[in-house]
Protein backbone atom coordinates (compact mmCIF):
# COMPACT_ATOMS: atom_id res chain seq x y z
CA UNK A 1 0.00 0.00 0.00
CA UNK A 2 1.47 3.54 -0.81
CA UNK A 3 0.68 6.33 1.22
CA UNK A 4 -2.74 8.18 0.05
CA UNK A 5 -2.68 11.55 -0.24
CA UNK A 6 -3.23 13.36 2.72
CA UNK A 7 -3.91 16.87 3.61
CA UNK A 8 -2.00 19.21 5.57
CA UNK A 9 -4.73 19.47 8.17
CA UNK A 10 -4.42 15.61 8.60
CA UNK A 11 -0.49 15.55 8.41
CA UNK A 12 -0.29 18.25 11.16
CA UNK A 13 -3.20 15.93 12.97
CA UNK A 14 -0.81 12.85 12.86
CA UNK A 15 2.26 14.53 13.71
CA UNK A 16 0.05 15.53 16.69
CA UNK A 17 -0.70 12.24 17.79
CA UNK A 18 3.03 10.59 16.77
CA UNK A 19 5.04 13.50 18.64
CA UNK A 20 2.80 14.55 21.18
CA UNK A 21 0.66 11.84 21.84
CA UNK A 22 3.51 8.91 21.72
CA UNK A 23 6.58 10.38 21.47
CA UNK A 24 6.53 12.92 24.23
CA UNK A 25 4.85 10.74 26.07
CA UNK A 26 7.35 7.84 26.07
CA UNK A 27 10.27 10.40 26.49
CA UNK A 28 8.70 11.90 29.81
CA UNK A 29 8.30 8.08 31.22
CA UNK A 30 11.73 7.66 30.18
CA UNK A 31 12.64 10.66 32.08
CA UNK A 32 11.15 10.41 34.97
CA UNK A 33 12.49 6.53 35.75
CA UNK A 34 16.03 7.62 34.98
CA UNK A 35 15.99 11.21 35.54
CA UNK A 36 15.72 13.80 37.95
CA UNK A 37 13.95 16.09 34.94
CA UNK A 38 10.34 15.73 35.61
CA UNK A 39 10.27 15.57 39.30
CA UNK A 40 9.09 18.93 41.27
CA UNK A 41 11.49 20.97 43.34
CA UNK A 42 9.37 20.20 46.50
CA UNK A 43 10.30 16.53 46.17
CA UNK A 44 13.87 17.71 46.55
CA UNK A 45 13.40 19.49 49.29
CA UNK A 46 12.06 17.33 52.37
CA UNK A 47 12.17 20.02 54.55
CA UNK A 48 8.87 18.67 57.32
CA UNK A 49 7.09 15.51 57.61
CA UNK A 50 4.22 17.24 55.82
CA UNK A 51 6.29 17.63 52.68
CA UNK A 52 7.55 14.05 53.15
CA UNK A 53 4.13 12.93 53.44
CA UNK A 54 3.07 14.98 50.15
CA UNK A 55 5.71 13.93 48.26
CA UNK A 56 5.57 10.29 48.72
CA UNK A 57 2.22 10.65 48.02
CA UNK A 58 2.95 12.66 45.08
CA UNK A 59 5.21 10.16 43.83
CA UNK A 60 2.75 6.99 44.25
CA UNK A 61 0.23 8.97 42.27
CA UNK A 62 2.55 9.19 39.40
CA UNK A 63 4.10 6.25 39.24
CA UNK A 64 0.58 4.90 38.81
CA UNK A 65 0.59 6.64 35.46
CA UNK A 66 2.64 4.08 33.08
CA UNK A 67 0.25 2.05 32.43
CA UNK A 68 -3.00 4.43 31.84
CA UNK A 69 -0.20 6.31 29.28
CA UNK A 70 1.18 3.06 27.69
CA UNK A 71 -2.87 3.19 26.57
CA UNK A 72 -2.63 6.56 25.26
CA UNK A 73 0.55 6.20 23.70
CA UNK A 74 -0.25 3.14 21.64
CA UNK A 75 -3.86 4.45 20.50
CA UNK A 76 -2.05 7.85 19.38
CA UNK A 77 1.28 6.10 17.46
CA UNK A 78 -2.61 3.59 15.99
CA UNK A 79 -4.45 6.93 15.07
CA UNK A 80 -1.28 8.60 13.59
CA UNK A 81 -0.64 5.76 11.62
CA UNK A 82 -4.17 5.36 10.09
CA UNK A 83 -4.63 8.38 9.57
CA UNK A 84 -1.39 8.98 6.88
CA UNK A 85 -3.35 5.77 5.79
CA UNK A 86 -6.38 7.62 5.28
CA UNK A 87 -7.91 4.73 7.11
CA UNK A 88 -11.51 5.09 8.97
CA UNK A 89 -9.90 3.22 12.02
CA UNK A 90 -8.00 6.89 12.38
CA UNK A 91 -11.35 7.99 13.83
CA UNK A 92 -11.85 5.54 16.02
CA UNK A 93 -8.18 5.51 17.15
CA UNK A 94 -8.08 9.22 17.47
CA UNK A 95 -11.36 9.94 19.25
CA UNK A 96 -9.85 6.95 22.06
CA UNK A 97 -6.94 8.21 22.46
CA UNK A 98 -7.73 11.91 23.04
CA UNK A 99 -10.49 10.50 25.14
CA UNK A 100 -8.11 8.66 27.68
CA UNK A 101 -5.76 11.56 27.50
CA UNK A 102 -8.49 14.05 28.88
CA UNK A 103 -9.32 12.15 31.21
CA UNK A 104 -5.91 11.80 32.73
CA UNK A 105 -5.30 15.33 32.41
CA UNK A 106 -8.43 16.12 34.45
CA UNK A 107 -7.03 13.68 37.29
CA UNK A 108 -3.78 14.61 36.90
CA UNK A 109 -4.99 18.66 37.29
CA UNK A 110 -7.74 17.54 40.06
CA UNK A 111 -4.81 15.73 42.50
CA UNK A 112 -2.72 18.93 41.84
CA UNK A 113 -5.21 21.19 42.80
CA UNK A 114 -6.69 19.39 45.85
CA UNK A 115 -3.25 18.87 47.09
CA UNK A 116 -2.32 22.78 46.96
CA UNK A 117 0.31 22.18 43.80
CA UNK A 118 -1.46 25.17 41.53
CA UNK A 119 -1.74 27.13 44.39
CA UNK A 120 0.16 30.63 42.61
CA UNK A 121 3.08 30.69 45.60
CA UNK A 122 3.76 27.21 45.11
CA UNK A 123 3.66 27.20 41.42
CA UNK A 124 5.58 30.62 41.12
CA UNK A 125 8.46 29.21 42.91
CA UNK A 126 8.94 25.48 41.43
CA UNK A 127 9.51 24.85 37.78
CA UNK A 128 8.85 21.39 38.20
CA UNK A 129 5.13 22.03 38.90
CA UNK A 130 4.93 24.30 36.24
CA UNK A 131 6.40 22.13 33.64
CA UNK A 132 3.94 19.80 35.04
CA UNK A 133 0.74 22.56 34.30
CA UNK A 134 2.13 22.90 30.94
CA UNK A 135 1.67 19.00 30.30
CA UNK A 136 -1.69 19.51 31.73
CA UNK A 137 -2.83 22.05 29.54
CA UNK A 138 -1.51 20.92 26.21
CA UNK A 139 -3.09 17.43 26.75
CA UNK A 140 -6.32 18.50 27.69
CA UNK A 141 -6.52 21.44 24.59
CA UNK A 142 -4.99 19.14 22.05
CA UNK A 143 -7.25 16.29 23.48
CA UNK A 144 -10.43 18.81 23.34
CA UNK A 145 -9.12 19.76 19.64
CA UNK A 146 -8.56 16.47 18.43
CA UNK A 147 -12.07 15.12 19.39
CA UNK A 148 -13.54 18.39 18.15
CA UNK A 149 -11.67 18.01 14.80
CA UNK A 150 -12.22 14.24 14.62
CA UNK A 151 -16.08 14.46 15.21
CA UNK A 152 -16.65 16.15 11.70
CA UNK A 153 -13.77 14.03 9.84
CA UNK A 154 -14.55 13.16 5.95
CA UNK A 155 -12.91 9.51 7.50
CA UNK A 156 -15.80 9.13 10.12
CA UNK A 157 -18.55 6.51 8.37
CA UNK A 158 -21.66 7.51 7.71
CA UNK A 159 -23.87 4.80 9.40
CA UNK A 160 -22.24 6.27 12.80
CA UNK A 161 -23.61 9.76 12.22
CA UNK A 162 -27.59 9.58 11.62
CA UNK A 163 -27.42 13.44 11.09
CA UNK A 164 -25.34 12.44 7.32
CA UNK A 165 -28.00 9.74 6.89
CA UNK A 166 -30.96 12.30 7.25
CA UNK A 167 -29.25 15.14 5.26
CA UNK A 168 -28.71 12.23 2.84
CA UNK A 169 -32.57 11.13 2.85
CA UNK A 170 -33.78 14.88 3.04
CA UNK A 171 -31.95 15.53 0.35
CA UNK A 172 -33.36 12.60 -1.69
CA UNK A 173 -37.02 13.79 -0.61
CA UNK A 174 -36.64 17.52 -1.72
CA UNK A 175 -34.90 16.46 -5.26
CA UNK A 176 -38.01 13.86 -5.82
CA UNK A 177 -40.21 16.85 -4.64
CA UNK A 178 -38.89 18.88 -7.16
CA UNK A 179 -39.56 17.14 -10.31
CA UNK B 1 20.52 12.07 37.54
CA UNK B 2 18.46 10.32 40.47
CA UNK B 3 14.73 9.11 38.77
CA UNK B 4 11.63 7.69 40.53
CA UNK B 5 13.38 4.25 41.25
CA UNK B 6 16.44 6.05 43.79
CA UNK B 7 13.88 8.45 45.27
CA UNK B 8 11.76 5.25 46.06
CA UNK B 9 13.77 3.39 47.50
CA UNK B 10 15.83 6.07 49.26
CA UNK B 11 19.17 4.47 48.20
CA UNK B 12 21.36 4.33 44.80
CA UNK B 13 20.42 1.75 42.15
CA UNK B 14 22.17 3.36 39.86
CA UNK B 15 24.16 0.76 38.16
CA UNK B 16 27.23 0.60 35.84
CA UNK B 17 27.69 -2.12 33.03
CA UNK B 18 27.60 -5.42 34.20
CA UNK B 19 26.24 -4.81 37.82
CA UNK B 20 22.61 -4.97 38.26
CA UNK B 21 20.65 -4.54 41.21
CA UNK B 22 17.36 -4.99 42.81
CA UNK B 23 16.11 -2.58 45.28
CA UNK B 24 19.46 -1.71 46.43
CA UNK B 25 20.42 -5.28 46.67
CA UNK B 26 22.36 -6.82 43.95
CA UNK B 27 21.11 -9.27 41.75
CA UNK B 28 21.76 -12.72 41.63
CA UNK B 29 24.59 -13.44 39.25
CA UNK B 30 26.00 -9.75 38.96
CA UNK B 31 29.18 -9.22 40.05
CA UNK B 32 28.46 -7.73 43.16
CA UNK B 33 27.00 -10.75 44.18
CA UNK B 34 29.49 -13.01 44.04
CA UNK B 35 31.04 -14.51 47.30
CA UNK B 36 34.66 -12.29 47.44
CA UNK B 37 37.75 -14.84 46.14
CA UNK B 38 35.54 -16.85 43.47
CA UNK B 39 36.39 -15.52 39.64
CA UNK B 40 34.58 -16.31 37.00
CA UNK B 41 36.09 -16.38 33.65
CA UNK B 42 32.72 -15.72 31.28
CA UNK B 43 31.88 -12.22 31.83
CA UNK B 44 28.94 -10.89 29.94
CA UNK B 45 27.41 -7.18 29.97
CA UNK B 46 23.63 -6.33 30.65
CA UNK B 47 23.82 -4.01 27.19
CA UNK B 48 25.49 -7.07 25.20
CA UNK B 49 23.39 -9.59 26.75
CA UNK B 50 20.31 -7.30 25.66
CA UNK B 51 21.45 -7.37 22.10
CA UNK B 52 22.27 -11.03 21.86
CA UNK B 53 18.90 -11.72 23.17
CA UNK B 54 16.92 -9.15 21.16
CA UNK B 55 19.04 -11.15 18.02
CA UNK B 56 17.30 -14.62 18.74
CA UNK B 57 14.04 -13.00 19.39
CA UNK B 58 14.23 -11.91 15.89
CA UNK B 59 15.75 -15.05 14.25
CA UNK B 60 13.03 -16.85 16.31
CA UNK B 61 10.05 -14.34 15.37
CA UNK B 62 11.55 -14.44 11.53
CA UNK B 63 11.96 -17.63 10.86
CA UNK B 64 8.55 -18.13 12.38
CA UNK B 65 7.07 -15.95 9.69
CA UNK B 66 9.25 -17.91 7.28
CA UNK B 67 7.36 -21.25 8.17
CA UNK B 68 3.93 -19.69 8.30
CA UNK B 69 4.57 -17.48 5.33
CA UNK B 70 3.17 -14.48 7.21
CA UNK B 71 5.08 -12.00 4.80
CA UNK B 72 7.91 -11.84 2.44
CA UNK B 73 10.82 -9.49 1.85
CA UNK B 74 11.60 -7.40 -0.84
CA UNK B 75 15.30 -8.82 -0.81
CA UNK B 76 16.91 -11.54 1.12
CA UNK B 77 19.24 -9.16 3.04
CA UNK B 78 16.26 -6.94 4.33
CA UNK B 79 15.56 -9.62 7.40
CA UNK B 80 19.05 -9.67 8.25
CA UNK B 81 18.88 -5.85 8.71
CA UNK B 82 15.58 -5.79 10.25
CA UNK B 83 17.14 -8.53 12.65
CA UNK B 84 20.51 -6.01 13.18
CA UNK B 85 19.23 -2.80 13.10
CA UNK B 86 15.49 -2.88 14.54
CA UNK B 87 15.30 -6.25 16.61
CA UNK B 88 19.29 -5.77 18.40
CA UNK B 89 19.68 -2.33 18.51
CA UNK B 90 17.10 -0.42 18.41
CA UNK B 91 14.38 -2.61 20.14
CA UNK B 92 17.05 -4.74 22.19
CA UNK B 93 19.89 -2.88 23.53
CA UNK B 94 18.33 1.04 22.61
CA UNK B 95 14.71 0.61 24.31
CA UNK B 96 15.81 -2.56 26.06
CA UNK B 97 18.71 -1.71 27.56
CA UNK B 98 18.76 2.22 27.89
CA UNK B 99 14.75 2.32 29.69
CA UNK B 100 14.65 -1.22 31.45
CA UNK B 101 18.47 -2.65 31.93
CA UNK B 102 20.15 0.08 33.40
CA UNK B 103 17.66 0.20 37.17
CA UNK B 104 15.87 -2.00 39.48
CA UNK B 105 12.75 -3.44 36.86
CA UNK B 106 9.97 -2.12 39.36
CA UNK B 107 7.30 0.18 37.35
CA UNK B 108 9.19 0.38 34.78
CA UNK B 109 7.58 -2.57 32.38
CA UNK B 110 4.85 0.08 30.75
CA UNK B 111 7.29 2.18 29.41
CA UNK B 112 9.52 -0.85 27.53
CA UNK B 113 6.38 -2.01 26.05
CA UNK B 114 5.08 1.93 25.32
CA UNK B 115 8.32 2.78 23.79
CA UNK B 116 8.97 -0.50 21.82
CA UNK B 117 5.31 -0.36 20.51
CA UNK B 118 5.59 3.18 19.52
CA UNK B 119 8.54 2.56 17.68
CA UNK B 120 7.52 -0.37 16.53
CA UNK B 121 4.37 1.21 14.95
CA UNK B 122 6.24 3.57 13.56
CA UNK B 123 8.31 1.50 11.59
CA UNK B 124 5.62 -0.69 10.04
CA UNK B 125 3.91 2.66 9.02
CA UNK B 126 7.55 3.52 6.55
CA UNK B 127 7.27 0.20 5.47
CA UNK B 128 3.67 0.24 4.68
CA UNK B 129 3.27 3.51 3.08
CA UNK B 130 7.08 4.62 1.93
CA UNK B 131 9.51 1.68 1.83
CA UNK B 132 7.81 -1.16 0.98
CA UNK B 133 10.74 -3.46 2.22
CA UNK B 134 8.63 -6.37 2.92
CA UNK B 135 4.70 -7.20 2.28
CA UNK B 136 1.95 -8.99 3.86
CA UNK B 137 0.86 -12.63 2.37
CA UNK B 138 -3.04 -13.33 1.56
CA UNK B 139 -2.75 -15.38 4.38
CA UNK B 140 -4.51 -13.88 7.66
CA UNK B 141 -2.76 -13.39 10.54
CA UNK B 142 -5.02 -14.02 13.73
CA UNK B 143 -8.19 -12.99 11.70
CA UNK B 144 -6.71 -9.73 10.20
CA UNK B 145 -6.94 -9.45 6.48
CA UNK B 146 -6.40 -6.01 5.38
CA UNK B 147 -2.47 -5.53 5.24
CA UNK B 148 -2.60 -2.05 6.89
CA UNK B 149 -4.27 -3.62 10.08
CA UNK B 150 -1.54 -6.47 9.93
CA UNK B 151 1.01 -3.85 9.67
CA UNK B 152 -0.75 -2.14 13.13
CA UNK B 153 -1.53 -5.25 14.60
CA UNK B 154 2.37 -6.27 14.46
CA UNK B 155 3.25 -2.74 15.18
CA UNK B 156 1.35 -3.31 18.60
CA UNK B 157 3.28 -6.96 19.31
CA UNK B 158 7.07 -5.02 18.92
CA UNK B 159 6.13 -3.76 22.49
CA UNK B 160 6.59 -7.03 23.47
CA UNK B 161 10.46 -7.20 22.11
CA UNK B 162 12.11 -5.18 24.56
CA UNK B 163 10.01 -6.47 27.30
CA UNK B 164 11.22 -9.80 26.50
CA UNK B 165 14.50 -8.55 25.77
CA UNK B 166 15.28 -7.64 29.10
CA UNK B 167 13.73 -10.35 31.05
CA UNK B 168 15.49 -13.24 29.02
CA UNK B 169 18.67 -10.76 29.52
CA UNK B 170 18.80 -10.87 32.93
CA UNK B 171 18.30 -14.33 32.97
CA UNK B 172 21.06 -15.34 30.83
CA UNK B 173 22.88 -13.04 32.86
CA UNK B 174 22.24 -15.14 35.64
CA UNK B 175 23.05 -17.98 34.02
CA UNK B 176 26.26 -17.13 32.60
CA UNK B 177 27.68 -16.70 35.63
CA UNK B 178 25.74 -19.69 37.49
CA UNK B 179 27.68 -21.39 34.93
Amino acid sequence: MTAPKVSVADRLHAAAFAIGGSGLVCAYWIAFFHSDLTLPNFVHNLTSPAVVKLATVYMGFESAFPLADLFVAVTSALAAFYLVGQDAKAVLFGLVASGALGFLAFIDISFNLLHGLYAPATLFRDVGLQMEALINVSCLVGAIWSIWRLWSHPLRRAEDRPSRLLDGALGVDAAEAGR
Amino acid sequence: MKGFSQWFHGQDLNSSYGRIYRAGAPLAGSEASRPSGTRCDVHLDLPLACFITALAIGVCVEALAWALRLWRYRSPIFPLINILLVFGLIEGLSVGWFVGGRDALRGVFPVLFMAGAVLGILIEGLNEFWLHAWSWSARPLLGVRRSIDKAAFVGVTWGFVPLLTVLLARLLMTLSVEV
